[in-house]
């Protein structure tokens, strides 16, 4: 069908904005923007310092954990916080990450460097295979579907002969680059770190750093607006031009790629992997550190995982009780805080009454808009195709 | 030339009730169509059939010269499998592909993304129009900050053409409700359409807000956007619409010029019932019947929205 040059036939294009907006208010007490900066640089000065002021395995140990939580958290939080899509066997990738790593660095011998590129590859094919056929479904029933695999990837582990069936894989190599490896000591500023442990927690803090910042980047981008809106309501997304199934598995592999590199941290942290790390309670601690600091907000989650990871070791000197406490104290959290203890819509306190400055628009309603129309322009002559 | 949009024998069944039952109509570019009928009357179902949401049971819908109506091969069909291919968006055309092609829709009640900001509501849906790639986006290039900014730049030329005065960086649930129906109306306009359809954008607005209203949808009009839509305000649709369609029971029952359907006495009797069936005497007494209805200020948009109400039982 011929279709000759009309003014249909010009892409449509904005009008350009009738009013200057004021700058968008910068600082770290007046916008939440530089608070949040200021706040991300402070947690990384800790994060740097912690081994300096205080080294020993048992505390390295424990911070590694909870940077490798921080990391499934960050995933889960772009599968369930951003694209709203509720994942109960969310442990089943950071399975796959582990036992992959496992699997080419102990029964393939490559060094673990090289791992993390397959490591990548198969949670990308575990994310489409889980995802393609199950993300048509909605809510609830993706919970169940996504709990089922799971428990699939737990079971398979647990019988198949690669992955040493119930007892796992032992002896997982740490990070070496030729000849040098983790495991040799290192000397830095005149401070020896004999522990591969500290090392350890050096690269898990900069894989979860790049984890962290890059989760949240994607989610200010053009896929993570896409992603908020299928979570928001998914045929106003569709009818935005938005195609929901591509948005939402791009969100689905990207959780699984996150949970995958976290899952090789955790192999080489701890040297050997079972099918018993991998039980469904895990899936449910992610998710509840994810909930519990407030779906879709970076700061939030961080503290969530921290907490959930954290929480059972400060309460270690209550021995039994320790679970009961951790149980009221959710409890108790999600009473007060029923959006999480730092909701992605959280305006800072002091910031609530400062009242931002409209654009001047006063009396526009006034004019009619056959005039304002004067300043629009539409671009012509531009084919769409 | 060919129209913009043309349906044609529009059918759409759910299982006995026949929601659209053989509508045709065409929309050329630049036009404001209107489509009305009494409630239930299939409007909102042939909109769905035409964006895309709905697959319809039979019917071609060209929009562009484009066929937004695909049938499945024999192959499929005798095997029943055409439903499964078709939720996985074969053998369709998904909405969101639809509104690439340059269709954008609101719908009848507000849907929003509430946990959006204005300008975010405004610069999704921008998806389609921006390139930003995944290492861009985790990297910040150059590139990915000029196309943010050139996106906010034309989410809010769009907030200020249809007028929206508020904060741009609030929650859209923070808005009022007329706000609300302009940030919808933006957020369409952001997709770049060559056909914006609403439905029922009216619904809810004060006075001044439906004056506002017409306007705006002019000056849609004026920047080359053929306009359809369905409302139940005659007031607005009588100063509004080039051309009506009236529905009734899914079938098209007249087309014309707002005079010619003013004074059109099928649509009368679609939306008043058979003037001359002998009125029941009980009901004038229970008084379930109201007699001012039947007179001609019904359609003159003096009495808005009283239509509904007309005797159709």
């Amino acid at each position: 069908m011929s279709r000759s040059q009309t003014r249909a036939d010009a892409a449509l294009r904005a009008p350009s904005p009738l009013f200057d907006r004021p700058a968008a208010p910068a600082g770290i007490l007046n916008s939440n923007k530089g608070f949040l900066r200021a706040l991300g640089t402070l947690a990384v000065v800790l994060l740097a310092v912690l081994p300096f002021i205080n080294a020993t395995p048992y505390l390295m140990s424990i911070a590694t954990s909870a940077l490798i939580y921080v990391m499934l958290a960050m995933g889960l939080n772009v599968v369930v916080g951003y694209a709203g899509l509720l994942d109960l066997g969310y442990i089943a990738f950071f399975a796959v990450g582990a036992y992959i790593s496992g699997i080419f660095t102990t029964v393939l011998g490559w060094p673990m460097w090289a791992a993390l590129p397959m490591t990548i590859a198969a949670c990308i094919v575990a994310g489409i295979i889980i995802g393609a056929p199950t993300l048509r479904l909605r809510s609830d029933y993706l919970a169940i579907v996504t709990l089922g695999f799971g428990e699939i990837i737990r079971i398979t582990a647990n019988n198949l002969q690669i992955t040493g069936g119930p007892s796992g894989i032992h002896g997982i190599p740490t990070w070496s680059f030729g000849d040098w490896s983790f495991s040799d000591g290192f000397t830095l500023f005149g401070l020896e770190f004999p522990q591969r442990v500290v090392f350890y927690y050096f690269v898990a803090a900069v894989v979860v750093l790049v984890g962290v910042v890059g989760a949240g980047r994607l989610a200010k981008g053009k896929m993570g607006r896409a992603w908020k809106a299928v979570r928001d309501d998914e045929d106003a997304a569709e009818a935005m031009g938005i195609n929901t199934y591509i948005a939402k598995i791009t969100a689905y592999i990207i959780g699984a790629v996150w949970a995958g590199i976290a899952g090789q941290l955790m192999a080489t942290h701890l040297s050997a992997i079972s099918p018993n790390s991998f039980q469904f309670l895990y899936s449910a601690l992610i998710l509840m550190s994810v909930v519990l600091g407030g779906m879709g907000s970076t700061p939030g989650v961080i503290i969530g995982a921290l907490f959930v990871s954290l929480a059972p070791e400060l309460l270690r000197e209550f021995s039994e009780w320790r679970f009961l406490i951790f149980g009221v104290l959710l409890v108790v959290v999600m009473l007060f805080r029923p959006a999480g203890l730092w909701p992605s819509t959280a305006i800072l306190p002091w910031l609530k009454k400062l009242k931002p400055v409209p654009p001047p628009t006063a009396g526009f309603m006034a004019v009619p808009a056959a005039s304002a129309n004067e300043d629009l322009e539409t671009v012509e002559g531009e084919e769409t195709r | 030339m060919s129209a913009l949009l043309e349906v044609k024998d529009l059918r759409l069944q759910f299982g006995g009730v026949k929601a659209v039952d053989g509508l045709s109509f065409t929309v050329e570019a630049g036009e404001i169509l209107a489509v009305i009928g009494p409630n239930g009357a299939g409007k909102t179902s042939a909109f769905n059939c035409i964006s895309g949401f709905y697959l319809p049971t039979s019917g071609s819908v060209v929009f562009d010269g484009r066929d937004i109506v695909r049938q499945a091969p024999s192959f499929w069909r005798s095997l029943r499998l055409v439903d499964l291919l078709q939720s996985f968006g074969f053998y369709r055309v998904l909405p969101s592909r639809v509104t690439k092609w340059g269709m954008a829709r609101t719908f009848q009640n507000l849907r929003l993304f509430r946990e959006l900001s204005v300008l975010d509501n405004v610069k999704t849906a921008m998806h389609a129009n921006i390139r930003e790639g995944f290492w861009a986006t985790l990297l910040h290039t150059p590139g990915y900050r000029k196309a943010e900014r050139e996106c906010a730049e034309q989410a809010r030329g769009w907030l200020d053409f249809v007028g929206f005065t508020g904060d741009e960086n609030l929650y859209v649930t923070q808005l009022p409700y007329g706000e609300q129906r302009r940030v919808e109306i933006a957020r369409a306009l952001a997709t770049g359409p060559k056909l914006l359809l609403l439905d029922e954008p009216a619904a809810g607005l004060n006075f001044n807000e439906k004056q506002a209203l017409m306007q705006l949808i002019r000056s849609i009009r004026d920047l080359g956007v053929a306009v359809v839509l369905i409302e139940h305000d005659m007031g607005l649709i009588m100063n509004l619409a080039e051309r009506i369609v009236v529905l009734n029971y899914g079938k098209e029952i007249a087309v014309g010029s707002p005079e010619q359907i003013k004074n059109d006495p099928i649509v009368i009797e679609a939306y008043l019932g058979v003037e001359d069936e002998p009125l029941d005497e009980t009901k004038l007494q229970t008084g379930t019947v109201d007699l001012s209805l039947l007179d001609d200020s019904l359609l003159d948009g003096s009495s808005q929205g009283k239509g509904k109400k007309g005797k159709r039982s």
